[in-house]
């Protein structure tokens, strides 16, 4: 496979293949990146993004080989000695990874990660020229006081941290800077300011930009070019608002689909069925075909190859002229808004009912978690409750479930009095825990790694006081959560994330709950996935006529599940309403600001500019 | 699901596992295996009777009739060493899974419930490491004088609070996963989730904790019959013989103690090797 590469190419990765032992983890790709231009290599995990991120900078983890060719300029990077890429990293190409907790050094200052940088550039000699270069370049980052220098990485916010990050990352003002997902694990708000910062970085030093990300939506805020890989495979390669408007691959067509939209509800997410597979898996096929609806012997018989149907646009489907207007039509037809919620009757009495609870963690310093927080949930009703990490939001759904207790105020749940569980009658807390269930937020902990599935289904059983035949009523608890029987016999080690998250709910419903408390439930998972559990929700909520306390950071997931959104900031209730009202016609500041902070592709790029909020 | 988890998921086939053991490893089960069947067939394997007084021999070096030769009472040494194999592996064994037993369910309550439960057994701990436990070994046993067992159940006993502590910290990083807090909210009883949730979890620490322990107990409990302590004078045991035999080292058979020293220092070593293989297996 040889694509047209232009002499004048920045970097150019031909044929470049990775694997471990005789596992694959990508097949052999190519492209190419322009001086100054930034490409998106989008994909879900399983994909092999973040390898094939590692290993343009020379830094893939034992054990895994790359063969083909990364080339520079015309220098060949794969294969460089440790000593040769030493001179490269920082100065030619550089990294920027996820993490920004465990990227910084703990025992070192913030300002030392510069320092160190700085240190072997002459220019840089002197002790205070440095310091004062230091301060230069945190400057650039948004950081405006210099003490920030001296702070110890535990004393920063997520945020801050990815600054200093960031800021290392470009100190020997590398030519390409490669970023692994940068803002995945930071709050909304400050996701879009260092995205900001990346994109301002690069137009200032005419830096070319590779940016690993899973999520589309981020890929055409910023990216002149998008590279969408499946399985190890580049499904398609095209232009940004191209890709965006009219995707060429049935895979790239249904990620665009399955991403919520955060401004407008519709009735129902386009999930694929299925999860990604493993490259070795589909080597010889196309990648994508165990989970399109158009694929047919050809795509079965052989690998397809990637090929160019409109000038600069590249797709590895082979039915992609006759089925092209069947996928617009289906992307149409997907943006069609759902009716409206209907308004719930007023005179309803709430389920749940908090009532200015505060929650106090003691400590050296005490933090306040909860500071006299009120809302209700209706019979019936989904409430998004929405926040950053460190609003409270998750705190006030563990006290709904009993697992901490509100320090001062009332919590009422079905008539119950529930602020202290444990000072309950014990019919009384059976009651509750029969009322309420809870759904967390990482699917690889949720499940006890000792216990199978069934036995983990079966003791929720029996803790809701079930009885008659436990096979019969976890294979109908399994059905009812998308999966099959014989789950049952198998063990959590053995399931996917959304797998796992499935089996989570079922947990949860095995006690007949009237109100599901949902901590973060569809974050840790792929765009794919996510769509399908946001789906089983939908079916949950219409079938069980279940309540829910979705507990999220994404705008978008509340738009399409919440009726009612409730917005939490430092502990405090600073708006409240309908979803439409709220998230069109925010009010409060911080909503303003969480509503702003949504990537939008390019078109509606105006909206999103005026908004570097400075932090210190 | 990340690629190195889809490693790990893959189904593993018992020769596989086997395959993946390391010789060293697996020389070391075979040295606790050998050490296992002498003291369950002594009677059988050894050529003569432990105990039996050859005074017309005497000392002798190595010969056909004696392969390592006898003590100055004409016992043969290898028969010693084999039946000697018994109160290695019972007393250590005792000493490790039982220390381990106690400190887990007392590591478990203070790890799960905090507070002042948390308090008590704690500072218990930090008093126990506070005492010379060696020399109070040596003094209790030596006042009570009573034998084998006394000396095991005292080592017992100064065996729990490292266990405990370890055990503990093993509650502490299992107790904040979501699947305790999921159990919490279905309304799992305490006792419940402290032995049917959490301590599967934690058991494999509790097991290679358990193999390295042995080595420390075996190492200990040998000390103490050096020293004339706890094991009967007369009984074949390896600790006895190096002090017996220790005059003739140098004159007469050095085997008398060479052999029996060989035998206690493989047998811990390959513990040890168990031990941190099984640790590392499990948690690294």
């Amino acid at each position: 496979m040889t694509l047209a590469s232009d002499p004048v190419d920045f970097l150019t990765v031909q044929d470049l293949a990775l694997s471990s032992g005789n596992l694959v983890i990508t097949m052999p790709t190519s492209f190419h990146v322009a001086r100054g231009e930034t490409l998106a290599i989008v994909g879900e995990s399983g994909s092999g993004k973040s390898l094939m991120a590692k290993a343009i900078a020379g830094l893939l983890p034992p054990g895994v080989t790359a063969k083909g060719s990364v080339k520079l300029e015309g220098c060949e990077l794969n294969g460089l000695s440790e000593r040769d890429w030493q001179r490269l990293r920082g100065r030619r190409v550089s990294m920027l990874l996820q993490d920004p907790f465990t990227m910084l050094n703990p025992v070192m200052r913030a300002g030392r990660h510069l320092d160190e940088v700085l240190r072997d550039d002459p220019t840089f000699h002197d002790r205070k020229a440095r310091r004062a270069e230091v301060e230069r370049r945190l400057m650039e980052v948004g950081i405006n006081n210099p003490a920030v220098a001296d702070h110890f990485p535990f004393q920063l916010s997520g945020g801050m941290s990815q600054r200093i990050a960031l800021a290392s990352s470009l100190a020997r003002d590398p030519e390409i800077l490669i970023a692994d997902e940068p803002s995945t694990a930071l709050d909304v708000t400050t996701q879009a300011e260092i995205m900001q910062l990346l994109k301002d970085a690069k137009a200032q030093r005419g830096m070319s930009l590779i940016l690993i990300t899973h999520d589309l939506r981020l890929a055409f805020s910023i990216c002149d070019r998008v590279l969408v890989l499946y399985a190890g495979s580049v499904v398609e390669i095209g232009r940004a608002d191209h890709l965006g408007s009219g995707p060429f691959h049935p895979y790239s067509a249904g990620l665009l689909l399955s991403e919520p939209s955060a401004t407008k509800r519709v009735k129902r997410l386009v999930a694929m069925p299925g999860r990604v597979p493993m490259a070795h898996a589909v080597a010889g096929q196309c990648a994508f075909a165990d989970r399109c609806d158009w694929a047919d012997e050809r795509c079965r018989a052989a690998r397809p190859g990637l090929e160019q149907r409109a000038p600069g646009r590249f797709t590895r489907c082979l039915r992609q002229p006759e089925i092209q207007g069947e996928l617009d039509a289906l992307r149409r037809a997907a943006l069609e808004a759902a009716p409206p919620i209907s308004a719930r009757l007023a005179n309803e009495l709430p389920l749940v009912k908090v009532d200015a609870i505060t929650k106090v963690f003691p400590g050296n310093t005490a933090t306040h978690a909860l500071k006299g927080v009120s809302f209700h949930i209706a019979p019936g009703e989904s409430v998004g409750l929405v926040g950053e990490s460190g609003s409270g939001k998750s705190t006030l759904g563990r006290c709904l479930v009993g697992l901490e207790t509100p320090t001062t105020g009332k919590i009422e749940i079905n008539g119950i009095d529930a602020h202290d569980f444990e000072a309950l009658k014990p019919e009384d807390r059976a009651h509750l825990r029969r009322t309420v269930q809870m759904v967390f937020q990482d699917p690889y902990s949720t499940l006890n790694p000792r216990h199978s599935i069934g036995k983990t289904l079966a003791e929720s059983l029996r803790a809701g006081q079930s009885s008659g035949d436990m096979n019969v009523k976890i294979a109908r608890l399994l059905t009812e959560v998308g999966l099959t029987g014989d789950y049952a016999k198998r063990r959590p080690a053995q399931l996917s994330g959304g797998e796992r998250q499935r089996i989570a709910i079922a947990r949860a419903l095995a006690v007949s709950p009237r109100l599901l408390v949902c901590d973060e439930p569809v974050s840790a998972l792929d765009v794919s996935v996510q769509a399908q559990m946001l789906n089983l929700f939908k079916d949950l909520k219409a079938t069980r006529g279940l309540s829910f306390l979705f507990i999220t950071h994404d705008l978008a997931v509340v738009r399409q599940i919440a009726d009612r959104i409730v917005v939490l900031y430092l502990g405090d209730v600073v708006e409240e309403g309908s979803v439409d009202k709220v998230l069109s016609e925010p009010q409060h500041p911080y909503t303003k600001r969480l509503v702003a902070s949504v990537p939008t592709s390019r078109a509606s790029d105006h909206q999103t500019e005026s908004r570097r909020i400075p932090l210190m | 699901m990340t690629l190195p988890e889809a490693i790990d998921a893959q189904p593993v086939r018992i020769s596989r596992r086997l395959a993946q053991i390391p010789l060293l490893v697996a020389l070391a089960f075979v040295v606790v295996g050998v050490v296992v069947l002498c003291a369950v067939l002594a009677p059988w394997i050894a050529p003569y009777d432990p105990s039996l007084q050859r005074l017309d021999v005497g000392v002798s070096p190595p010969s056909s009739d004696f392969i390592f030769g006898t003590d100055s009472l004409g016992r043969d040494i290898l028969s010693r060493t084999i039946n000697g194999a018994s109160t290695a592996l019972v007393g250590p064994m005792v000493i490790a899974a039982g220390a381990f037993a106690v400190a887990t369910v007392f590591g478990l309550l203070a790890g799960y419930l905090g507070g002042w439960v948390d308090t008590l057994i704690m500072r218990w701990v930090d008093f126990m490491f506070g005492l010379p436990s060696t020399l109070i070994v040596i003094v209790v046993v030596g006042v009570i004088g009573g034998g084998y067992w006394v000396a095991v159940a005292v080592l017992l006993i100064t065996f729990v609070p490292s266990d405990t502590r370890i055990v503990r910290s093993a509650v502490l990083e299992v107790r904040p996963r979501p699947y305790i807090d999921a159990a919490r909210s279905l309304g799992i009883s305490k006792r419940r989730i402290l032995f049917v949730h959490i301590l599967p979890n934690i058991l494999p620490i509790i097991v290679a904790y358990v193999a390295i322990d042995f080595a420390f107990a075996l190492v200990n409990l040998a000390g103490l019959s050096f020293l004339g302590l706890g094991i009967e004078p007369g009984t074949a045991d390896w600790g006895r013989m190096l002090s017996e035999n220790r005059n003739l080292l140098f004159g007469g058979n050095p085997h008398g103690t060479l052999v029996p020293a060989a035998a206690m220092i493989l047998t811990a070593i390959s513990m040890n090797l168990i031990g941190d293989w099984l640790f590392e297996k499990f948690i690294g």
